[in-house]
């Protein structure tokens, strides 16, 4: 039995109909009073437990970063014009392309200033594994590999953050008199983009925070790299998937940014757990996609926050998100009588960028590139062992 | 020693509401759990599964006694979870005592964010019942699950000496770690 792939495209009505259905559901239910709640309850249960523990509880789970959660509330995406800090060459070589997610331990004794030296170390270190016996592309088995180790200065806005370095590696090519500009076999960068400042200055004085490692080309280069950066930093590497309530938040974060570049659609993939599998690619239009946000902030704010307008316009909240995600599913439920909660979201993608569940990502538009990031970091953050 | 012919009931309960032409494919699980329960030779094992409480009326009397009922959450899925919180307002308070058990699949996949499980350990404390995790994909997992369930489906039958349901339910209830509710990251 083969997979079914369904794809919708909508255009929502321009009319009011589902905007107004949308707001009367869009919670009049003032945010505050539910956290109070929840908080009074588990504590209440939390005294009446202290007679009887679980022994999970007594297990002493270590406070530090393995009980924390995801944000609840984000900055708005602004419009950052990166390319005039970042060299456009540079840039050139981040977007559009997909990227396969890691996430990084602390690296130790990681020197900015000797890229040289880590080139040349890598270059041996593959050349060693390639005599070995490493499997290769036919076309590069000819010549052998050259890395090379470059730092994107601007990437970073804090003074926390490390700043970002790019890995490629190229095949030196056996016939001299070759063209120079070569494609990369290979290119990696790591990355940090507002870390959790708490936690990097926590950090002891030799270990430097890149958590963030983007790979893209062969998986033997990559697993080669990786060995080499655990062999020399005493890091550990391991993959990053993007999580529901993330993909959830960079369909809000890109819709939200349709007000100032256009993101033409807000594409997204569904997996339905039917026999045989079905995929469902739900596609709405930019601009409806926005009208939809739009209205769906817009409202409690104004009746909660009076005069504080330009400040609650720049911060996002999850209980944002689920209603936005809500209003998605339910007018494809209008429609279709599937309930698209039953299923899990894949993938999403608009003119922006693309993520994936399993942990790829592409950026197509480098404006909006440091709120994505900083999910991502985050994302990685909390992932990684403590 | 009670005998062979003990009859217990066991109710397994697991949401998905789709359009009547597609098939679900999370019910292989229930299905297989189902089967190796009903395997069980030392006693006769019923069970039933249903989409969701309430029952229909219509068999109400003929009914024989429920020893436990089981919910199964998909933590990949959050419809799951939404249809559980709902079907158990139609459950009488009685079987909270020590008949109801929560059962959640998938709590390993990474597409699940960690708010949903934290979600699932909060109604299964705040309802003081025991929280199991299976692994659905393999028959081990299945078979892993399977005793689990016997164990408790043996004390909420009343056939283990000594053991009362609520006693049980009391020592293997969920718990929430201390720190549940931290600040969020930054």
């Amino acid at each position: 039995m083969g997979k079914r792939d369904v794809q919708i495209c909508f255009r929502f009505g321009s009319g009011t109909p589902d905007m107004e259905r949308h707001r009367s559901s869009g919670a009049r239910t003032p945010l505050n009073s539910a956290l109070v709640q929840r908080r009074s309850r588990s504590k209440s249960y939390r005294l009446s437990y202290r007679s009887c523990l679980g022994a999970a509880s007594r297990l002493g789970l270590t406070p530090a970063l393995t009980a924390r959660r995801l944000n609840t509330s984000r900055r708005a995406p602004k419009s950052h014009n990166i390319s005039e800090k970042v060299s456009v060459e540079q840039l050139a070589l981040l977007l559009k392309k997909e990227w396969k997610l890691s996430y990084v331990t602390p690296l130790y004794r990681f020197r900015h200033t000797q890229m040289r030296g880590y080139s040349r170390q890598l270059s041996a270190f593959i050349a060693a594994e390639k005599h070995q016996g490493l499997a290769v592309d036919v076309e590069a088995a000819q010549g052998s590999f050259r890395a090379s180790f470059s730092v994107i200065q601007g990437m970073t806005e804090t003074d926390d953050d490390a700043e970002t370095i790019l890995i490629q590696i190229h095949s030196k090519s056996s016939f001299p008199g070759q063209d120079e500009p070569q494609r990369a076999l290979w290119s990696g960068w790591l990355t940090c983009v507002y870390g959790n400042p708490e936690y990097l200055n926590s950090l002891p004085k030799d270990f430097t925070c890149l958590p963030l490692f983007c790979s893209s080309g062969s998986e033997v280069l990559t697993n080669a790299v990786k060995s080499w950066f655990q062999l020399t930093f005493d890091c550990c590497f391991g993959p990053l998937e993007i999580s529901h309530t993330s993909l959830q938040w960079l369909v809000a974060l890109w819709t939200n940014c349709h007000a100032e570049c256009n993101i033409q659609h807000l594409k997204m993939i569904w997996s339905v757990p039917v026999v045989p599998p079905l995929q469902i690619t739900y596609t709405v239009d930019g601009q409806d996609a926005w009208e939809l946000w739009n209205s769906l902030r817009r409202d409690p704010q104004e009746e909660g926050e009076g005069g504080k307008d330009e400040e609650a316009g720049s911060n996002i909240d999850i209980m944002e998100v689920e209603r936005f995600m809500q209003g998605l599913k339910g007018h494809f439920y209008r429609h279709f009588r599937l309930d698209l909660s039953a299923g899990s979201l894949k993938q999403v993608s608009t003119a922006l960028g693309l993520a994936k569940c399993n942990g790829r990502m592409k950026i197509s538009n480098s404006k909006y590139m440091i709120a994505t990031l900083t999910l991502l970091t985050e994302c990685a953050l909390l992932k990684m062992p403590m | 020693m009670y005998g062979v012919h003990n009859l217990m009931f066991f109710f397994v309960v697991v949401y998905h509401v789709f359009p009547p032409e597609l098939v679900e494919s999370d019910e292989e699980f229930q299905q297989s759990l189902a089967d190796a329960l009903v395997d069980e030779t030392d006693f006769t094992v019923n069970v039933r599964l249903a989409k969701s409480l309430p029952l229909p009326v219509e068999n109400e009397e003929s009914r024989p006694r429920i020893d436990l009922v089981v919910f199964i959450i998909n933590l990949t899925s959050e419809l799951s979870f939404q249809s559980t919180e709902a079907s158990l307002k139609y459950l009488d308070p009685g079987y909270f005592l020590g008949k109801v058990c929560f059962m959640a699949t998938n709590a390993r996949n990474a597409s699940v964010p960690t708010e949903r499980l934290d979600a699932v350990r909060k109604l299964a404390a705040s309802l003081h019942c025991p929280l199991l995790f299976a692994e659905d994909q393999t028959p081990d997992g299945v078979a892993n699950a399977t005793e689990r369930l016997l164990t408790i489906l043996k004390v909420a039958a009343g056939l283990v000496p000594m053991a009362t349901p609520l006693y049980l339910s009391n020592l293997t209830r969920c718990t929430v770690p201390l720190d549940i509710d931290q600040p969020s990251f930054d």
